[in-house]
């Protein structure tokens, strides 16, 4: 086999896994992990109280941004009042971890050098699961985006080759086969 | 003499964790959660994951109340669709 072309992540044969963006493609996900880490980041608690801020509970209200919804979906199929208890409990935190993975993957992708030939980064088994959720969720928001509502759905058939939602839909496409090439690695220890 | 009122005691009821199938997540990826959060092995983990995607949901944990709750908190989590029900 050739070496060739390796992009995205590849582990090894010593277990070292890496990843390999070029510099517009790092530029690409770290504005969508910017998006997505803006839509989740917990509100800051309204209660001036140091006590109160510790047992905090969120509101119990489903959000109103599908996207949103869909990162924090309801606990309870069947019951609206143990839904809201179950979001006003576990929403925030949540949120909370969702950006912690998310500043991980951050921090990964600042060290994919912007210019000049696309180099190797290595990443720990730690910033692979933080890449492996941040990546998921992007897809997450990006599917709600694109109106993705079904298994083997074509949303783009009716689209104009102009229309906007292509450079969206591109980057979909990409943000799952970078997904794949990272399991691809997680898979075969 | 009054005789005391017998009260049976009522078990928990066992409530069940269900993950829905989803467009958006990749079969290896639910797989790789199944294994990872819940310890399955790939085969069993495989299993419900086809599960999922041929049936729309699938039952993937079972027990108390509160171990459901962090069941379905996990799998929000990693991005899965999950609720909980009693079990009838």
């Amino acid at each position: 086999m050739g070496f060739g072309d390796r992009r995205g992540f590849h582990r090894k044969r010593d277990g070292t896994l890496e990843l390999r963006l070029d510099p517009e493609e790092a530029a690409v996900l770290a504005d969508l992990l910017g998006q997505v880490q803006a839509m989740v980041e917990p509100e800051e608690s309204q209660d001036p109280d140091p006590l109160a801020q510790l047992v905090d509970v969120g509101p119990g209200e489903r959000p109103a941004d599908p996207a949103l919804l869909r990162l924090f979906p309801d606990g309870y199929s069947e019951d609206d009042d143990a839904s809201a208890d179950f979001r006003r409990f576990t929403e925030r935190r949540l949120r909370e971890s969702k950006a912690a993975r998310l500043a991980v993957a951050d921090a990964v992708l600042a060290r994919v050098p912007r210019l000049g030939p696309r180099t190797a980064v290595v990443i720990t088994a730690a910033e692979a699961g933080a890449l492996l959720g941040s990546l998921n969720d992007v897809r997450l928001v990006l599917g709600v985006r694109l109106g993705i509502e079904r298994d083997d759905q074509d949303v783009t058939q009716a689209w104009a080759p102009e229309d906007p939602r292509w450079v969206t839909y591109t980057a979909y496409q990409w943000l799952t086969w970078l997904q794949s090439s990272l399991l691809d690695c997680l898979g075969n220890r | 003499m009054v005789e005391e009122a017998e009260t049976a005691a009522v078990p928990d009821r066992p409530w069940v964790t269900v993950v829905w199938n989803d467009p958006v997540n990749l079969m290896e990826y639910v797989t790789h959660v199944f294994m990872e959060y819940f310890g399955y092995d790939r085969d069993k983990a495989t299993a419900l994951m086809l599960d999922v995607h041929h049936e729309g949901r699938a039952a993937v944990s079972n027990g108390s109340r509160e171990e459901m709750e962090r069941d379905v908190e996990a799998m929000h989590g990693y991005g899965l669709w999950a609720t909980m029900t009693k079990d009838e």
